[in-house]
């Protein structure tokens, strides 16, 4: 298959060159919290069901940002991200506030300390990554 | 046989991890010796997962029974999805995909095989 030129395929151009870490590591996430709060919501889904929920989530917007930036879906990308951003905030507050919904780590409470802070760190990088590669206007 | 199996595995990630980085050190692409790792990786991950399943009931306190459970089911995805990925892109970035996933595996199969060894 020939190698398109990046300025054909200037949508696709999120899932390349680092952007393919980038996918990687939403991928990384996504399985990860995916695995943990589906044995969560199945094994003792009382104990804190709002935390789990988040969990999932979470985990359903890891995967649609690691789709959109793959294929290039830069609106979508963007809401997911923003998304991110705001949950691991609003989350990592409210784990701190109200300690007693969040008895167990999730992938947003405590700000994502429990994946190495990666959950505030990625959205971040995602956001400022979809700016970089914007096209600039043609002269 | 599961912390036995687990640590080799997580042997395998780091060595897998350290081609990746040293073939993007050099800008060079995917090659056979990283397929082959990751191979070869891939059936210890999924006769890993077998074996957890088999076995995860041992561990005492269930959450840390799921956790093991979790990341014995999530790690065989791992490195297809990473070689997919490396395979697709054309440039130095394609080898650091494989070390961010070398460096996963290696993580979450030295947890395993902790959780094993603590609860079990």
């Amino acid at each position: 298959m020939p190698d398109t030129p990046a300025s054909a395929t200037p949508s696709n151009s999120t899932g390349r060159g680092p952007g393919t870490v980038i996918v990687a590591l939403y991928a990384v996430l996504a399985l990860a919290a995916t695995g943990r709060s589906v044995l969560q919501i199945t094994e003792y889904f009382s104990r804190a069901p709002l935390a789990y929920v988040l969990s999932a989530v979470a985990a359903a917007i890891y995967l649609v940002a690691a789709f959109a930036l793959a294929t290039g879906r830069r609106t979508l990308a963007t809401a997911a991200c923003t998304v991110e951003l705001v949950g691991v905030l609003a989350v990592g507050l409210a784990s701190y506030a109200a300690a007693e919904h969040f008895p167990d780590k999730t992938v947003w409470s405590h700000f994502g300390s429990g994946y190495g802070y990666v959950p505030l760190v990625l959205p971040v990088i995602g956001l400022w990554w979809l700016r970089r590669t914007t096209t600039p206007p043609r002269t | 046989m599961i912390p036995v199996l687990a640590y080799a595995v997580t042997a395998l990630a780091v060595l897998w991890c350290g081609l990746c980085a040293w073939l993007g050190w050099r800008d060079r692409l995917i090659n056979d010796g990283v397929l082959l790792v990751a191979a070869v990786l891939e059936i210890g991950l999924v006769v890993l997962a077998v074996l957890a399943v088999a076995r995860f009931r041992q561990i005492d306190p269930a959450a840390e029974g799921a956790t093991f459970l979790a990341y014995a089911l999530s790690l065989p995805a791992v490195p297809p999805f990473a070689t997919l990925l490396a395979i697709r892109e054309k440039s130095r970035w394609s080898m650091i995909v494989g070390v961010v996933a070398g460096f996963t595996v290696a993580v979450m199969a030295a947890r395993i095989a902790q959780i094993w060894s603590l609860y079990a």
